[in-house]
């Protein structure tokens, strides 16, 4: 991490209510560019919401921050520009088939949609580029969307539960992203209720009830 | 980027329709069935037919185009892909014009075949100025798809989804099926003369829906 370079998200107070209930409750945290994060905690501890936050898919009811710099709330576009947000829900169209849905992709992020093909491969559905994805496994289309994100390589990556309905072929492309990604200096932010492969991890968060539970600013390098 | 993505979405749409055959396996049997009961209802009367002909035309092409913007969105609800679509950083009035552009051709297609029925069924003539007719026929399915590729987003995210959107459109697409009807009728009768007031007000609302759909899209889209 450069010093120049601001913080990969800072959140400040952030707090989020759906009907009047907090599912994020006055939430700082503090990630620094290049830290892979391991966000764990119980399901409806908050996580899932949080990462959403991060990545513009939902505003904050009250608080705010910085994600790359850029205002989670007047430059939602730049951040969506340079963030992935992985969930269970995949995104994808049925009726496409997986090269289909990529290069759809492709024309989204303004990204050479040659970089399909050789995505497919690194997580071995080159084989199946052509089959609509109504026909995948659960398994099959997570790997797709690990496809999609590492073809697009953005700085930050919010995976939500990544290792759910993934056999341990499968889970082992999820700790490759991983790799890579810390590798090549992205950001990367980890939903999971499961304990985190430590090797792959900088730092540990913990939520409960909607707030971050173990010291949430930048581990010290 | 913005009309490469507004491409890749009428593209997108298109193929799914293709594949998923959701217009011809539901859309057109409806649109068929509705032209037929009414021909049964109204009887033999050949000059009866014909002089209501425009007007069920006009109104099966808004069911059509209701049942159409439904399915679509529901295509975009599955599996979150409306989620991708808002994640993304293009302009989203980009987005609003490649659904409406997709329902445009798809209704268009299916205007084609009812307008078919409706000629074979009720004796309707095309008249003397079949340019004109086709005219309103294209601004009148503009109208349709520029407004139900608005109200469908909004209808999907409703908790009532189906029912949501004919209570939305068929208020506010009122003026464009008056509209049609109006000039389709004059023009099937072989009457020019009040043609061109129908259609400046087609273009009106065309533009109207258009522009409202291209600025409000996004918000509707963001949480």
């Amino acid at each position: 991490m450069t010093a120049a370079q601001p913080a990969a998200v800072r959140l400040s107070r952030v707090t989020r209510l759906f009907d009047g209930l907090a599912a994020v409750s006055s939430v700082s945290l503090e990630i620094a560019r290049g830290e892979v994060v391991w966000l764990r905690g119980w399901n409806g501890s908050g996580k899932t919401t949080l990462l959403r936050l991060i990545a513009t898919a939902i505003s904050p009811t009250f608080g705010g921050g910085t994600v790359l710099g850029f205002d989670l709330q007047t430059e939602r576009s730049a951040i969506r520009a340079r963030c992935d947000l992985l969930s269970h829900q995949t995104r994808l169209y049925e009726d496409l088939t997986a090269a289909e849905n990529l290069r759809f992709a492709c024309s989204l992020y303004d990204i050479d949609p040659r970089l399909a093909e050789p995505a497919l491969g690194r997580v071995g559905l080159e084989e199946l580029a052509g089959v609509r994805v109504g026909k995948f496994s659960q398994g099959m289309r997570q790997r797709l969307t690990l496809a999609r994100c590492l073809m697009r390589a953005p700085a930050l990556v919010l995976l939500d539960e990544p290792y759910a309905a993934l056999d341990v072929d499968a889970r082992s492309v999820v700790d490759e992203l991983l790799s890579t990604a810390r590798a090549s200096g992205q950001t990367v932010v980890v939903a999971s209720h499961e304990a985190p492969p430590a090797h792959l991890v900088d730092r540990e968060v913990t939520m409960d009830g909607g707030r971050v539970m173990t010291p949430a600013g930048v581990a010290p390098s | 980027m913005s009309m490469r993505a507004a491409q890749a979405i009428v593209a997108k749409d298109l193929r799914t329709e293709v594949r998923s055959r959701s217009a011809v396996s539901t859309v057109l049997p409806f649109a068929a069935t509705m032209l037929l009961a009414f021909g049964f209802a109204l009887g033999p009367d050949r000059l009866l037919l014909a002089q209501t002909a425009p007007a069920l035309l006009w109104l099966a092409a808004l069911f059509a185009s209701v049942e159409l913007c439904h399915r679509s969105y529901q295509h975009e609800a599955a599996n979150d892909a409306l989620e991708g679509l808002l994640l993304s950083p293009v302009d989203k009035g980009a987005v609003y014009l490649g659904k409406a552009a997709a329902a445009f051709v798809q209704l268009i297609v299916l205007m084609v075949v009812t307008t078919g029925i409706v000629i074979v069924l009720f004796g309707l003539p095309v008249g003397p100025a079949p340019a004109l007719l086709l005219l309103t026929a294209v601004l009148g399915v503009a109208g349709l798809s520029t407004l139900g590729s608005l109200l469908g987003l909004l209808a999907v995210r409703s908790r009532t989804r189906q029912a949501a959107l004919p209570v939305l459109i068929l208020p506010l697409v009122s003026p464009v099926i008056i509209a049609a009807t109006k000039a389709t009728a004059d023009l099937t009768r072989g009457t020019t003369a009040g043609v061109s007031g129908w259609l400046s007000l087609l273009v009106a609302f065309d533009a109207a829906y258009l522009a409202v759909g291209y600025i409000v899209f996004g918000h509707l889209l963001e949480d």
